[in-house]
This record gives C-alpha cells, sequence and structure tokens, in this order.
C-alpha cells in the first residue's frame, strides 16, 4: 500500500493503519532528530513527538509534497524547537559544552578488554568535537548538513524539504563544511595548547 | 590544483567517485599543502564520527508508545500540563520578579524619607568648629 493509500485509510477511521507508516518512516526521523540531538532517548522522544503531529495534521496534508519530505519537515521543525529551547534555559549547559565536557550526548562505549583506554578517551572527545562543532553551526546549514549526512538525501530532496532550490542548498553545504572545518581545526589547535601547557 | 578546487572536491575524493586524473591531483596537493591535509583529516573525523552515531537505533517499542499517545489524546486523558508550563510559569515568574523589584524600591525609597527630617544640612557639616571665632569678639557692643 502506498502512503497516500494507508492516509485515505486513518482519514476514513482506521487509526491502526498509522502504525504501518510509523514503522515505514521511524528510521528515517530518528536519524533527522539524531542529527540535532546526538542524544538516541532524546531522539526517540522527537521521534513519537513527530509522529504524533504528523497525525494530528494529517487532514492538513495535501499531497503536494510526498509524505516523507513533509514529515520531514515536521521532524527538523520539531528537532530545531527542541534545540532552540534548550539553548534558551541551559546557559550554564551552553558554558560546559563550550569550555568543559557536554552533558547529554551519547559516546561510544567499546570493549574495555580489547581497546586501548587512551584509544577509548581520545575517540571519546573527537566525538564531543564533532558534536559541539555541528551544533555551533546556523540553523540552515545545520539542516542542510544533517539531512545530507544523517539522512544522505540528495540536495534536490534537500531543496524540497526546506523549500529552497538547489543551488541554495550547495551554497548552505559548502559553507557549512567550510565552518564545520574550521571550528574543528581551531578546537584541535585549543585542545593540544591545553596539553602542552600540562 | 589549488586550495579552492581541493576543499570542492574533497567529498568526491572521500567517497572514491572522482575521475582519476583529478583523483591524482587531489592527492598531489594533499602531499604538499598542509593546511588542506588537516582540513581533509578533520572533515574524515567528523564523517567518521556521524557514521558511528547513525549505528544507533530507534526504541523498537516505539511505535506501540506512539499508538498509545495517539489513543489517548483522542480519549482526551490528560497527560500533563501544557499550558501551565508554557504560558503560566514564565508569566507568574516575571509578575513575581517585578514585584519584588518594585518592593525593593518602596523600601528603599521609604528608608530614604525617614532620615531626611534629621538630615544635617551641607552647610553645616562644612563648618570647622576651630576655625570659629567667638560671636562675642564680633560684637561691637
Amino acid at each position: 500500500m502506498t502512503d497516500i493509500e494507508i492516509i485515505d485509510n486513518i482519514l476514513e477511521g482506521d487509526r491502526n493503519s498509522y502504525t504501518i507508516l510509523v514503522e515505514r518512516h521511524q528510521t528515517m526521523v530518528f536519524r533527522t532528530c539524531l542529527g540535532f540531538v546526538h542524544n538516541k532517548d532524546d531522539a526517540d522522544d522527537l521521534t513519537q513527538e513527530t509522529f504524533i503531529q504528523a497525525y494530528q495534521s494529517l487532514k492538513s496534508f495535501k499531497g503536494e509534497a510526498s509524505f516523507p519530505t513533509w514529515l520531514y519537515r515536521i521532524a527538523v521543525n520539531a528537532s530545531l524547537n527542541k534545540v532552540r529551547r534548550s539553548s534558551k534555559f541551559n546557559f550554564l549547559q551552553r558554558f560546559e559544552s563550550f569550555f568543559g565536557s557536554a552533558k547529554g550526548t551519547d559516546t561510544a562505549y567499546p570493549d574495555l578488554h580489547t581497546e586501548d583506554p587512551e584509544n577509548i578517551l581520545i575517540r571519546a572527545e573527537q566525538q564531543e568535537w564533532v558534536q559541539r562543532a555541528l551544533d555551533s553551526l546556523p540553523e540552515k546549514q545545520r539542516t542542510a548538513i544533517v539531512l545530507s549526512k544523517y539522512d544522505e538525501l540528495s540536495q534536490k530532496e534537500i531543496a524540497e524539504i526546506m523549500n529552497t532550490t538547489e543551488g541554495a542548498v550547495e551554497a548552505l553545504l559548502q559553507r557549512a563544511k567550510t565552518n564545520l572545518r574550521e571550528k574543528l581545526l581551531a578546537n584541535e589547535k585549543n585542545i593540544k595548547y591545553d596539553r602542552r601547557k600540562k | 590544483m589549488n586550495c579552492e578546487l581541493c576543499h570542492e572536491n574533497s567529498d568526491a575524493y572521500r567517497a572514491g567517485s572522482l575521475p582519476h586524473d583529478l583523483r591524482i591531483q587531489v592527492e598531489e596537493h594533499l602531499k604538499y599543502c598542509k593546511n588542506c591535509a588537516e582540513a581533509f583529516r578533520m572533515l574524515n573525523l567528523a564523517e567518521k564520527v556521524i557514521s558511528e552515531e547513525k549505528e544507533q537505533e530507534s526504541n523498537p517499542f516505539l511505535s506501540t508508545r506512539i499508538m498509545a499517545a495517539i489513543e489517548a489524546a483522542e480519549t482526551n486523558i490528560p497527560q500533563n500540563s501544557p499550558v501551565f508550563v508554557r504560558i503560566l510559569r514564565p508569566v507568574v515568574i516575571t509578575i513575581s520578579l517585578a514585584v519584588a523589584l518594585f518592593m525593593g524600591i518602596m523600601i528603599g525609597n521609604s528608608s530614604g524619607s525617614a532620615n531626611n527630617g534629621s538630615a544635617v544640612p551641607l552647610e553645616l557639616t562644612l563648618i570647622n568648629d576651630d576655625d570659629l571665632e567667638a560671636i562675642s569678639l564680633l560684637s561691637t557692643e
């Protein structure tokens, strides 16, 4: 059954058909949300919020864009709202994330018996750098990078989701990569300087 | 091959989709340009971190949770008080702060006016008693 057929069934009263849509698109929504919050539990909550919002807005879905495109827009908006709420009310966490360890982000926990502890620490540190650098990008650049790298969408698909042109998406991605590169390089220089001081 | 071209082609180089000649040019440039080599290493790191992050999977029972939440919403079971959390609480906090500020100003003003009756005029505080001559000396009679 296509997405449109399932939506027609739901609007006619078959609420349980929505489970098919959820299971079909759950992974893509989860990955989008994960790209913004870097935390599995928060990403799960946002995924739930996205699907609930989508269900409540199904009547307004006109079919001009595909259902996945519409769902991506809801997921991106929900994620950005969450990020804005977090940054508004967590000033201390923001300072901590700049100068100390970021809270609430998932780090990989490899097997301590097979991996060198120093490598584990370096990997966790690198993961933090990258997540912080991604989080510090302007919203549009961050959205474009998340949709490109986490969801592996083409520039055309990203342009449709962001309601812009392919050229604008290409420019956003280029600027995002430049900013990301510069932030990571600056971060690495700061870390090396701190280690030499110690 | 300059740095700008190298940056533009770095993604395709990493993915292995560059034509042979261009790939050789990028490799040569990365051998000699320290800045581009560092930048390439950083973006590689970012790609690696993102790939590891993407390996995480969502909760397998999420669809059950979503359907339960939808059913609860449709049967009007209140699950939280979003109106209070989102609107009333910030308003109450703002009003409380404004009232506290106003009362502080009022208390400060009232303690200032209580002292006004017994305040010593500035001219009198500047008088040095040791320099004053006895008034009887100034009198001619």
